[in-house]
């Protein structure tokens, strides 16, 4: 078989104000593109317009989170329909349900491979969600 | 050419979890050469009900789904390439060990063990990622 070397390079949220790892300066990027994978990084309730923390409820912290992370795949070439993989990580186990109500709405049909699970989140975000994608 | 991305149905009804429980889930999606696996907990693959049990009894029941499932799609356990563990307790992390040295052939997959919180009572979930 031939192998290919497959390119790697970081991608970036549009909206500067989503680019956490930037402006708090941590030492990861949004995402990496593989070949044609996309990798993102755990996103959080982050207001798109003020780039602030979004500690409303879990609901409302879900939608959020999920519209970043459609922002930041549409941006990469990519969209919610091709996710492939979802990581959900919630503070509270209680809120299970009230997730899977809200992330109905953006993976309406043929959702992706999906883990969701409870532990202790930063900053007090009620969610963190980190997914795997295909470019288009 | 875009990577084709595909939902695989479970071989067994009982084993369409997201189904059974009434989550937004598929249970295998093939993206490009891999196939990423939704993170399961144990369950009758015939019925779907839970069977809760030890941390070993849960992770045997788990990983006998998960081959079921991943030869319905043209896999195997062999061809596994990354396992998430996510337990209930991290004391019982060493009890998953001779569980996964029996269903896994050599050489077994990369994997991380995690403590977590889990929905509904189970002690054992695990994904993985394997080679489509």
């Amino acid at each position: 078989m031939m192998t290919e070397k497959l390119a790697r390079s970081a991608i970036q949220p549009k909206n500067p104000l989503l680019n956490v790892s930037r402006s708090a300066n941590l030492p990861h990027v949004p995402g990496i593109r593989v070949g044609d994978y996309l990798f993102l990084s755990g996103m959080g309730p982050i207001d798109p317009r003020t780039g602030g923390r979004n500690h409303g409820p879990i609901a409302e912290q879900i939608r959020t989170t999920l519209n970043n992370i459609k922002h930041i795949l549409e941006f990469a070439g990519s969209s919610l329909e091709r996710v492939v993989r979802v990581h959900v990580v919630l503070a509270d186990i209680s809120h299970m349900d009230e997730m899977d109500r809200v992330y109905r709405e953006f993976f309406p049909v043929n959702p992706p491979a999906r883990t969701a699970w409870s532990m202790q989140l930063r900053f007090g975000n009620g969610c963190e969600i980190e997914c795997v994608a295909l470019v288009d | 050419m875009s990577l084709q991305r595909e939902v695989i149905a479970p071989p067994l009804p009982g084993l369409d979890a997201g189904r059974s429980f009434d989550q937004q889930v598929s249970m295998v999606v093939r993206g490009g050469e891999f196939l990423f696996v939704s993170g399961l907990t144990a369950v009758d693959p015939k019925t779907g009900e839970r069977m809760l049990g030890t941390t070993m009894s849960e992770t045997h029941q788990i990983l006998a789904n998960l081959k079921l499932m991943l030869e319905a799609a043209g896999s195997s356990l062999d061809k596994v390439v990354k396992v998430n563990v996510l337990l209930h307790s991290m004391l019982e992390a060493p009890n998953i060990n001779e569980v996964f040295s029996r269903c896994f052939p050599e050489p077994p997959p990369a994997r991380t063990v995690c403590g977590a919180r889990l929905p509904d009572g189970v002690r054992v979930m695990i994904e993985c990622t394997a080679l489509a």
